[in-house]
């Protein structure tokens, strides 16, 4: 049977074509530039580095000492605590944030306009801007001295380079409370009010409209805002590097030590961090998909 | 059985007047219409009497007591949603069970009150499903059925008919009639449509501006109009200006009616006449009598059933519906006649 040759058929054809021609660039960079550094960042943890005339591949030596010490488990502990507290906390602000922002009140607009601020400043600055305010002799402190409050600036309590960690959860939040506020506040401006009122209507209290109707509703924009901001968090290094409290370190902390090690070989120990790294994170954010989405199908939801 | 009051109810959304100030007595068991155009305020009312909504002036009351202060939770009302508002992540069983839940009913009265209600508004066989997954109408019976449960005092509807097809629409209306007769519970629903008022009320207020313009039972509203305006928005077609005399004689540019003066008060002076066009006889001959005006058709709509003329007569085009029993040319000669006491009068300082 002959293929049928017309001009609409050609111009179909030309269609794909061009889809293909605007998928290639995202899957280049996803194939050759993520996946293909990922199976060499692989590859290299477990002994593959000719480069450095290292070649034991495959050799767990590298996860095995790492996993073996207590002080990756201490950094794995430490870097959960700051990414968890951060994510909830950013969360709930976010959250309080948007159901505020889907009601009415005066210099709403300015307002909206501002909440955003943190978004558009970098990380660096927001680092920068915890030092000035919350270090030792910083402002707060220098400004409770002033007023009294304690004798003298250096009393002020430590916050930063604590392994509370109070300033890289503090900056954080103040970077990432925006974003799930935005994320939410857009979710909610989709379901409206009127679930809400009915519900109200019904003899629900707050409570009850909050938890019952509102949060089902929402659950997508929580659970899609903080998968982001926990994957940001787990993996990020400027703010623990510079606000941390020294040993010990977070894991991406760690893994920069050991690429910054004046022994080269040491990277190999740095490549079993970062996947690691990679590997926990993906454990955890996968099960939590994986629980979100019993959830969506027990609702109905597909 | 409740009875709900309007006594001087005024609501501003800052130096926006949603409701200037309205008065309205709402019968034990009664069915009444807000009826107005997009923006007349009649939303914000039945948000009012719901509680969503609190008045910047004046009360509500139920049963005699003043509820302007009592909290939406604790009113005891119910409302449908135009757009249903159902719970999107429940199933039918759980929307309709919500009210009870969340009022802490115990769980076997739940059950029992679930059966009867789903059994009322037929949707036992949908109870598992979820409403993305319901019709139109089907949502709607889900709404009703998730409010009345609660056994609400007032139950309220916002557009009731207005997101349903023509077909479903009648089975629709039927219904919410009989649950209503069958209940007797005050109810009162939001329309823009004259029609879904007419068909369902038991009165009809109609609002403009955040004003109440008029309240009366459907065949009054639509023969008695007290404004031209009202007319016109219950779709009047033949309004005409004319001189009325004290003996009752209307005197327009086709020629002068004698109105029935036990229907209209006539009062002497300048105003409007008003005649209905499924009043008007469409004559071939000239009869004898009184009220007969002469014109000639100019143009002819056939909808199936019914068939409407335009005819001209001394300058003024007057509108004829009829039964399309025969069809009459375009062109034709005819004499129009209309019996005095379906003639309406409004005088121009009403």
């Amino acid at each position: 049977m002959t293929q049928p040759n017309t001009t609409e058929l050609a111009r179909h054809r030309r269609e794909r074509m061009m889809m293909w021609l605007q998928l290639t660039p995202v899957l280049l960079v996803l194939s050759v530039l993520f996946g293909g550094a990922l199976i060499l960042a692989v590859m290299q943890s477990l002994g593959f580095a000719p480069w450095f005339g290292v070649n034991t591949f495959p050799d767990f030596s590298y996860f095995g000492a790492l996993w073996g010490s207590w002080s990756f488990w201490q950094s794995l502990g430490l870097t959960l605590y700051y990414a968890i507290v951060s994510t909830v906390i950013a969360l709930v602000m976010g959250i309080f944030l948007a159901l505020a922002m889907v009601r009415m009140f005066p210099c709403k607009t300015l307002y909206k306009y501002l909440y955003k601020l943190p978004l558009m400043i970098p990380y660096t600055v927001g680092i920068a801007l915890a030092v000035i305010m919350l270090g030792n002799g910083g402002m707060i402190s220098r400004l409770s001295a002033f007023f009294g409050f304690i004798g003298d600036p250096s009393e002020f309590p430590q916050i930063l380079k604590t392994h509370y960690g109070w300033g890289v959860i503090a900056v954080y939040v103040w970077k990432q409370t925006p974003f799930v506020t935005l994320t939410i506040y857009a979710v909610l401006l989709g379901v409206g009010r009127e679930t809400e009122e009915a519900a109200s209507i019904l003899g629900a209290s707050k409570r009850q409209i909050f938890f019952q109707v509102t949060m089902p509703q929402i659950l997508p924009g929580i659970v899609s805002s903080t998968l982001i901001i926990f994957a940001f968090n787990i993996g990020a290094f400027e703010a623990p590097f510079i606000l941390g409290g020294g040993f010990p370190d977070t894991l991406p902390v760690v893994a920069w030590r050991y690429f910054n090690d004046a022994d080269y070989t040491l990277q190999l120990q740095g490549m079993a961090t970062v996947v690691s790294i990679a590997l926990i994170a993906s454990i955890i954010l996968y099960s939590y998909l994986a629980f979100y989405r019993r959830y969506e199908r027990r609702i109905g939801r597909n | 059985m409740t009875k709900v009051q309007l006594k001087g109810v005024r609501k501003d959304f800052g130096a926006f007047t949603a409701i200037s100030q309205i008065d309205l007595d709402i019968n034990s068991g009664e069915l009444v219409a807000l009826l107005g155009p997009s923006g007349c305020g009649k939303t914000t009312t039945l948000r009012m009497i719901a509680g969503l909504e609190v008045p910047t002036y004046g009360h509500i009351l139920f049963d005699d007591d003043d509820v302007s202060e009592v909290p939406v939770q604790d009113r005891q009302v119910g409302m449908v949603f135009q757009r249903y508002a159902l719970f999107p992540h429940m199933t039918v069983e759980k929307n309709v069970m919500f009210g009870l839940k969340v009022r802490g009913t115990p769980k076997a009265e739940i059950e029992e009150r679930l059966e009867e209600i789903l059994d009322v508004v037929q949707l036992q066989q949908f109870r598992h499903r979820f409403p993305a997954q319901l019709s139109g109408g089907q949502m709607q019976r889900v709404a009703i059925a998730r409010t009345l449960i609660t056994k609400p005092s007032v139950l309220m509807m916002d557009e009731p008919l207005a997101n349903l097809d023509t077909k479903l629409r009648g089975e629709m209306r039927r219904f919410i009639r009989e649950l209503q007769q069958r209940l007797g519970i005050t109810t009162i629903f939001v329309t823009h449509d004259q029609i879904e008022a007419m068909e369902l009320a038991d009165r009809v207020a109609v609002i403009f501006d955040g004003k109440l313009a008029q309240y009366d039972a459907p065949d009054a509203l639509y023969q008695r109009p007290n404004s031209v305006e009202i007319a016109d928005f219950m779709g009047a077609n033949n309004i005409f200006a004319a001189q009325i005399s004290a003996s009752g004689l209307a005197t327009a540019a086709f020629g002068t009616l004698q109105l029935d003066r036990d229907i209209v008060t006539v009062r002497e002076g300048a105003g409007r006449i008003l005649l209905r066009s499924e009043a008007i006889d469409l004559l071939l001959e000239e009869p004898d009598g009184e009220n007969v005006i002469e014109g000639t058709v100019e143009g002819r709509e056939f909808f199936g059933a019914t068939v409407n003329y335009t005819v001209t007569c001394g300058g003024e085009i007057i509108t004829v519906n009829e039964q399309s029993r025969r069809l009459v040319e375009v062109g034709q000669k005819v004499w129009l006649r209309i019996e005095p006491r379906h003639i309406w009068a409004i005088r121009d300082d009403a």
